[in-house]
């Protein structure tokens, strides 16, 4: 790909507060036109990579390039963004509040305005557009402010733990705005750890821990990082059967289970039923973004602790 | 867009949010009407106060006792000299009454009377007049000694005296006095209005910090364009205020104090009137601006309203302290004093403002703005890094005066 095929590039960004080493060399690649995620556990480095990525702070050392610029205030009015910390002023109305931030990228009020009204009948917040933002609820004042960072349709969509403090509801609701915005040619970068949202959501993501990217792939090549899980349960159960199973086994409710055999499952099916252990049940489950993830943030604990 | 007009632009949506924000809202009716309210307040406590004293002041007289033939003298001799001594310095109503034996002894127990208030009696002939006078009336002593010598000016001259006729006259060239009068008026004027206008900015930022709209900022606008929208839009609640005052004074003379009205039509700055009135507002916007910008960047650093509100007494003395040096140079103009108080960027638009009604120069006066100007982007950026730097890059970073103090 070209460097103009990308939406973000990020090559080597380093942060310190202090003594203390937020971010340590993270590259980030964000093809344009793509949803992508960057994961990682508390206090990983995820927002302050997302605050270099956009200017609001400098790096310490490293490059970014924000939609072709080297200059990410060149391209603001381009982008759209979501901070981890919420603000919007409270005496300020719904709509105005949208258009407000539509202002700020550059839309004249009075489309702001327009676009305002459109954008919370369709989020569902078309009761509220008069109300002031004091009187919202806290999902519902998250949603303005999400809708105050799409008002002037960005090319670059940037999220930083956007569904925290959302109900099940809200979360669908910004879920599709979500795949909306991508749908209409926006590239969407954001920040969680919560693994459902990016197991459904990412065409391709970066773990940070530690202040290190861990991991850049695709959800299927994060998944694939672990083998694939098997769920056995014999017709009868003995102490030998133990020892017939692979070294990683463990019980599990009725049965047990244990990874996937390098040279398939055929095989240990064929002696275990020689032996008369049967077969009651049996799956084989491809394991989850979530233990994906939770084993390269272990790895990177365990280095840490070495 | 240019990134010029990028930034203007964002700039201004700063300006309108914080002017609409800070102007649509109850609190600042309380804001506007504040000297309304001061204004009457001190009125009511004036007239309690006057209240209380009027009995004893209505029934203070002084006294003549004088041959009858010199009745007439007397009161004409009043007359004259009334007008000259007012406000809270006018003497007593005078009574006259017939001479009488033993005056010296009549008078002294006249102002011994219990109840009869009288301050000062005039006895004896207007040849050889004698007065007495209670403790502490020793000025309305004088005022019927006066009298008494005018009265018999009036009798010598066997009739009243002629009184000239007054004619005020427009002089071409400006007066001394005058144009220090208009010298003090500029900057004491320019110092009022700041001190009750630019403090406000202080503690704009801490609504951005405290609702977390900082980040959506400085995210979408460079924040010098944050710092610099905050100051335009306070200037815009500033210029409202003023404009509404100024109406409403403008409209409703009587609301000035004493002469003032009558004083401010007589000024005569050496640069002219009209011009001397555009610097008076050219010179209020800068010296705005200027404390503006320090004060937004010295609030910025503060986290709570507590610490906003620690700021007023530091922020008030610098105020004060710009107005008494400029209020130096303008009583010694050309001094080494004067100089450093035009130059010296916080002083300087009071310094000017002064020095408008002393000297007809121009060149001065548009450098000195330019000057001011420059110095309002140099605070405003070097405000917009400190906050950068002590406050956005991290939110547990203390900001930066903190971390000076921490590394002591």
């Amino acid at each position: 790909m070209a460097s103009n095929d990308y939406a973000v590039i990020a090559d080597g960004l380093v942060k310190r507060y202090g003594e203390r080493q937020v971010v340590d060399g993270v590259d980030l690649a964000v093809p344009a036109g793509m949803i992508y995620g960057v994961l990682g556990p508390n206090g990983a480095g995820k927002t302050t990579t997302l605050r270099m990525t956009l200017g609001i702070i400098e790096p310490d050392a490293g490059t970014r390039t924000l939609l072709g610029s080297d200059h990410p205030r060149d391209v603001g009015d381009r982008v759209g963004y979501l901070p981890e910390e919420r603000g919007l002023y409270p005496s300020m109305k719904a709509r105005e509040a949208v258009a407000f931030m539509g202002a700020l990228r550059g839309l004249d009020w009075q489309t702001g305005r327009a676009r305002a009204a459109e954008l919370l009948e369709a989020a569902g917040l078309g009761h509220a557009i008069d109300e002031k933002i004091r009187k919202l609820s806290k999902g519902m004042a998250q949603l303005v402010q999400l809708l105050g960072a799409v008002v002037h349709r960005p090319d670059l969509l940037v999220l930083d733990e956007p569904f925290s403090g959302l109900d099940p509801v809200n979360q669908e609701r910004l879920e599709a705005l979500i795949l909306a915005e991508r749908d209409r040619g926006a590239t969407i970068l954001f920040s969680t750890h919560v693994m459902q949202h990016a197991q459904r959501l990412c065409d391709r993501l970066a773990v940070i821990a530690g202040g290190k990217r861990r991991f850049e792939g695709t959800v299927d090549e994060a998944r694939a990082l672990l083998p694939q899980q098997v769920h056995y349960v014999p017709t009868h159960v003995d102490p030998q059967l133990a020892a017939m199973l692979p070294p990683s086994a463990r019980p599990d409710g009725e049965g047990w289970r244990f990874a996937l055999p390098e040279e398939g499952i055929e095989g240990l099916l064929r002696r275990l039923i020689d032996a008369g252990y049967g077969i009651k049940g049996l799956s084989i489950e491809r394991p989850g973004l979530h233990d994906a993830f939770v084993r390269i943030v272990g790895q990177t604990a365990s280095e840490s602790k070495a | 867009m240019s990134p010029l007009r990028r930034q203007i632009r964002q700039t201004l949506t700063i300006a309108r949010r914080d002017f609409t924000a800070t102007v649509f809202t109850p609190i600042f009716l309380i804001f506007l009407f504040a000297p309304a309210i001061m204004g009457s307040l001190s009125v009511l406590g004036g007239v309690s106060a006057a209240s209380v004293t009027q009995g004893s002041s209505d029934k203070a007289r002084l006294v003549a006792m004088l041959p009858a033939a010199s009745a007439k003298a007397l009161r004409s001799a009043d007359a004259q000299l009334r007008p000259l001594v007012r406000g809270d310095a006018a003497p007593p109503p005078l009574a006259l009454h017939p001479s009488v034996e033993n005056a010296q002894i009549v008078s002294r127990a006249m102002l011994d009377a219990p109840g009869a208030d009288v301050n000062a009696v005039l006895y004896g002939t207007l040849a050889e007049p004698r007065v007495v006078f209670s403790a502490g009336n020793r000025d309305d002593a004088r005022y019927l000694a006066t009298v008494s010598r005018q009265a018999a000016l009036i009798e010598r001259a066997g009739a009243d005296a002629p009184t000239a006729r007054m004619e005020p006259v427009r002089t071409a060239a400006p007066k001394r006095g005058d144009r220090n009068a208009a010298s003090f008026l500029a900057v004491f004027g320019i110092f009022f209005l700041t001190l009750f206008l630019s403090g406000q900015v202080v503690g704009t930022m801490a609504e951005e910090r405290n609702n977390k709209v900082i980040e959506i900022l400085a995210a979408s606008v460079p924040l010098e364009s944050v710092f610099l929208g905050k100051l335009l839009g306070m200037y815009g609640v500033a210029l409202l205020f003023v404009a509404f005052w100024g109406t409403v004074l403008s409209q409703v003379g009587a609301l000035l104090p004493g002469d003032f009205g009558a004083d401010l039509a007589h000024l005569r700055p050496a640069i002219g009137m009209v011009p001397f009135a555009l610097l008076f507002a050219a010179y209020f916007t800068t010296a705005f601006l200027l404390l503006g910008s320090v004060f937004l960047g010295v609030g910025a650093q503060a986290g709570t309203m507590r610490e906003v509100q620690m700021l007023s007494l530091p922020i008030t003395i610098i105020q004060v302290a710009m107005f008494g040096l400029a209020s130096s140079a303008v009583s010694h103009p050309g001094t080494l004093l004067a100089t450093a108080a035009e130059f010296f960027p916080l002083s300087s638009p009071f310094a000017m403002a002064g020095r408008a009604a002393s000297g007809a120069q121009w060149w001065p006066h548009l450098a000195a703005l330019a000057w001011q100007l420059l110095w309002v982007a140099v605070f405003i950026t070097i405000g917009a890094r400190l906050f950068r730097r002590g406050v956005l890059q991290s939110g547990s970073a203390k900001p930066a005066w903190r971390r000076i103090f921490a590394r002591g």
